[in-house]
């Protein structure tokens, strides 16, 4: 048989048995749209996160109270008592090694913040002009807190763009006094707007400095240094002199946790990374399942086509034409499965996008490329008992078959 | 043209063996219209099987063209059946989903022949039984004696030198019946073409210049010339 008989017979009797093909070429599809969308989806989160972290800068180096064995996520990174505190001095401290640009201390917490009998809680942050630095944060009007000795309270304060809105409405906020708790400071600058950012909503903090934010909120110490390597190479080097200088100022106990960026990235990746594959995985069930699907039906075909079958062979069909005439068929059928699949995967990722706009949602080729080639491999793999079986028909018997 | 020396075949039923054919000779020379006849179980079909080389003997030879073909691969005795060999069944065995011009192409395909030829052939051959309104048409939408002819014309497209037909009239009326022997009969001397023909209808057993009778797997009669 010519080569370019094969398909066109194969596709012929896909088309003519309609109901049979479509089903088999609907569970193909839902198989491979399910792989697409759920990899693409644990991808997306994945480059959302990384995303987010390096949108804080790749030199980041994060310190707060308490011992975690392991470093990466631990509790104490978001807040929490500790066994010895953090203080401003210690972040001043820290600010002298050599192998750092910026030091930020930092305390977050929540504050009534009012103006002109307008009131809301927002979220407060206290820090330094160095902050700003650090987070690359860019201002929509004004300036930032000013440099200076960070145990005193300028009494200025920064504000988001959405607070700014709330509050003041079309009215200009610059130069204000706002009320923040039982204090009040002077607005010198709004934040860009800049979306979401980990762990704090820019748009709706008011930023002020650290002595003030700790005596407004009525704490003794701070919730965590933030701090930036001078450069990428010398980030082991910024994080083990960190740990030395606190070292030395908490009576030689290692006290503190010290996160760089990408311990944390990487321990995010690994764990999305995982959840990505995971979802994968299961949804790689699917394809197996519509392997069977197609197995089966096939099997049906076969016996259903015994006849057929043999009378291929007494118009000499060898066995090998008849395998092949099968195989092709059940090969074609999930791979134009397969297609239709990321055609509906297509469809889906439209909807996400439409419904989830933030959602940097992206197709990982890696995803597609496993998806075509398993339905490949699942439509050869369950196509070849079937295509065996239907070869070595007996022709006699076959013919004889009604 | 062909030669069968000592052939047999046995069937396992159950822990019993059959023996369909006993040491059977037969030769057919090229051009010859030869019927098969005898009752059911006689081996009748059994030959035919082993002429077509859908069926291998348990034992001994069987020579076509001059070449031994019981020896060889499955690829080789489907490219015997594929260039020499014509069938024409009870049952007609056209392929449902197909058109009348897709199953009398068939055999192209498998020969590959390239799809313009295949398409003339495939006219001509249908305009030369009468069908070319019916082209188009799949099985179920053909009369019974339409159907047959599609498969004569099937077995006929790749031009063989022997037609075997296997109680060609048996699922078809009188009359259609007639009309389909008439074209083997016909397709016989224009072409030249050997003819076997099986079956357990004397009256049409008769019309053969050849007429083998069997009975028990062996050849009881072999009468040559016309019997009326």
């Amino acid at each position: 048989m010519n080569l370019r008989d094969l398909p066109a017979m194969a596709a012929r009797v896909l088309v003519r048995h309609p109901a049979r093909s479509g089903l088999m070429l609907l569970a193909m599809s839902i198989g491979v749209a399910s792989v697409v969308v759920l990899t693409s989806l644990g991808e997306s989160a994945r480059r959302f996160v990384s995303d987010e972290f390096a949108s804080l800068g790749t030199h980041l180096i994060m310190v707060s109270p308490g011992r975690t064995e392991t470093s990466g996520v631990g509790p104490s990174m978001f807040a929490g008592d500790t066994p010895r505190d953090l203080t401003i001095a210690d972040a001043t401290a820290v600010a002298r090694s050599r192998y750092l640009s910026d030091v930020a201390p930092m305390v977050m917490g929540q504050a009534n913040v009012s103006w002109g009998g307008r009131e809301r809680e927002a979220p407060l942050l206290g820090a330094t002009a160095s902050l700003r630095r650090i987070r690359r944060w860019t201002l929509a009007q004004g300036r930032f807190l000013p440099d200076g000795d960070p145990e005193r309270d300028s009494g200025m304060c920064v504000i988001g763009a959405k607070l700014r809105k709330e509050l003041f409405g079309p009215r200009r906020a610059l130069g204000e006094w706002l009320k923040v708790g039982d204090r009040r400071c002077r607005i010198t600058g709004i934040l860009a707007e800049e979306g979401r950012s980990i762990g704090m909503d820019v748009e709706e903090v008011v930023v002020m400095p650290v002595a003030g934010a700790l005596a407004l909120l009525n704490r003794p110490s701070i919730n965590r240094i933030m701090a930036n390597a001078r450069s990428h190479e010398l980030m082991d080097r910024a994080s083990e002199d960190i740990r030395q200088i606190l070292k030395k100022r908490h009576q030689g106990e290692e006290d503190v946790t010290v996160v760089t960026q990408d311990a944390l990235l990487a321990t995010f990746d690994r764990i999305l990374a995982a959840l990505t594959y995971t979802v994968g995985g299961i949804a790689g069930i699917s394809l197996i399942v519509a392997g069977i699907l197609i197995m089966n039906v096939m099997l049906v075909s076969v016996s259903q086509r015994t006849a057929e079958i043999g009378l291929l062979k007494a118009l000499g069909a060898p066995r090998e034409e008849i395998l092949r005439l099968f195989l092709v068929e059940a090969t074609g059928l999930s791979m134009a499965g397969a297609f239709l699949g990321l055609a509906i995967g297509v469809l889906a990722r439209l909807a996400i996008l439409y419904f989830y706009p933030v959602l940097p949602l992206t197709w990982p080729i890696w995803a597609i490329g496993a998806a075509l080639a398993t339905a490949l491999v699942v439509g050869l793999a369950f196509g070849v008992i079937p295509a065996r079986r239907a070869a070595g028909l007996d022709p006699v018997a076959a013919l004889s078959h009604h | 043209m062909i030669k069968l020396r000592e052939i047999e075949r046995d069937f396992a039923v159950g822990d019993q063996v059959v023996h369909a054919l006993r040491k059977v000779d037969l030769d057919i020379q090229e051009g010859e219209y030869l019927s098969l006849m005898g009752p059911s179980g006689s081996g009748k079909s059994t030959l035919m099987h082993i002429l077509g080389l859908l069926d291998h003997p348990t034992a001994g030879a069987y020579e076509l063209d001059g070449r031994n073909v019981t020896g060889l691969d499955d690829a080789a005795q489907a490219a015997v059946r594929r260039n020499k060999i014509g069938f024409v069944f009870q049952f007609f065995h056209l392929v449902p989903y197909l058109t009348a011009a897709e199953n009398a192409e068939l055999p192209l395909v498998l020969s590959g022949i390239d799809p313009a030829e295949r398409r003339d052939r495939v006219a001509a051959s249908l305009a030369s039984l009468g069908l070319s309104d019916r082209s188009g048409h799949r099985p179920d939408q053909l009369s019974g004696g339409q159907r047959q002819r599609v498969a004569i014309a099937r077995a006929m497209i790749s031009k063989p030198s022997v037609l075997l037909a296997d109680e060609p009239t048996g699922n078809l009326d009188r009359s259609s019946g007639n009309e389909v022997i008439h074209l083997i009969e016909d397709l016989h001397t224009s072409h030249g073409l050997t003819l076997v023909v099986v079956t357990h209808d004397p009256e049409m057993g008769e019309r053969a210049q050849r007429r083998i009778h069997m009975i028990d797997g062996q050849i009881r009669e072999d009468n040559r010339g016309s019997a009326a």
